[in-house]
């Protein structure tokens, strides 16, 4: 493993903790970004789901750092990034998250078990 | 509104740690030479008679550290216990690091006579954070 892949691994770990860290602050505020169409599809309440989304964020940032399971959990937060994309909608800061998606997506390919030949 | 640069600032520092640390613990588990990227001591340090006090290994106390260190800022930015009694405790924990930090370089510089990147690279992460807590105000 390169140092690059170990570089964009700790700051893209960082990245989601300090994320889910600022979501459990204020879930409600983080909850306002959601679209009207994807707030209707929620189960549960939108303070419940932002909690959990925090709890999620943490989970993967903690795990990409300590590098346990990273083509896993660079997978989880290549998914989360494009559903945070696609529920929240093209707003100013769209860029920056299809900027993390890229970076997660490049992860996961990097560290995914390569078959032997 | 609370500033949040300095506690983003000291979570990154310790994050930081968490990896670096996590690191130095998976590859002595596994029993693999670290990748040394400035210089080529770094096995000579980590393996030396001084890569552990108390009976715990230096990493391990390390990753411990930062995992306090980083869990504390959080509380304190979520504001989920009192601050001053956190803050305190901050301060005594980095007092504890900073120590043990200016004990390693010198063991490093007098006794070992070998300089590890890591190692170095912690003391430096340590001091960093020094820094912020004595000129930031954190509340």
């Amino acid at each position: 493993m390169r140092y690059t892949e170990n570089i964009i691994r700790v700051g893209l770990g960082i990245t989601f903790l300090w994320i889910g860290i600022l979501i459990f602050q204020h879930p409600d505020a983080w909850g306002q970004a959601l679209q009207p169409w994807a707030l209707g599809l929620l189960p549960i309440d939108l303070r419940t789901a932002m909690m959990q989304t925090a709890v999620f964020d943490i989970t993967v940032g903690f795990f990409l750092l300590v590098e346990v399971l990273p083509a896993l959990f660079s997978l989880l937060a290549f998914i989360h990034l494009i559903t945070v994309i696609t529920v929240v909608g093209i707003t100013g800061v769209t860029a920056r998250d299809i900027g993390l998606a890229a970076i997660a997506l490049a992860l996961t390919i990097a560290y995914w078990p390569k078959r032997k030949s | 509104m609370v500033n949040l640069t300095p506690h983003a600032l000291l979570f990154t520092i310790a994050a930081i740690g968490i990896a670096e640390a996590a690191y130095l613990v998976k590859t002595r588990r596994s029993e693999i030479a670290p990748v040394c990227p400035i210089g080529q001591d770094c096995s000579t340090v980590l393996s030396s008679r001084y890569n552990h006090l108390f009976g715990v290994h230096n990493d391990i106390l390390g990753f411990l550290f930062y995992i306090a260190f980083a869990g504390a800022t959080a509380l304190l930015v979520l504001e989920a216990v009192e601050v001053s009694s956190l803050l305190s405790a901050m301060k005594v924990m980095l007092a504890g690091a900073t120590i043990m930090s200016l004990f390693l370089v010198y063991l490093q510089a007098k006794v070992i006579r070998a300089w590890c990147f890591w190692c170095v690279m912690s003391a430096a992460t340590i001091c960093l954070m020094d820094i912020i807590i004595l000129t930031t105000t954190l509340s």
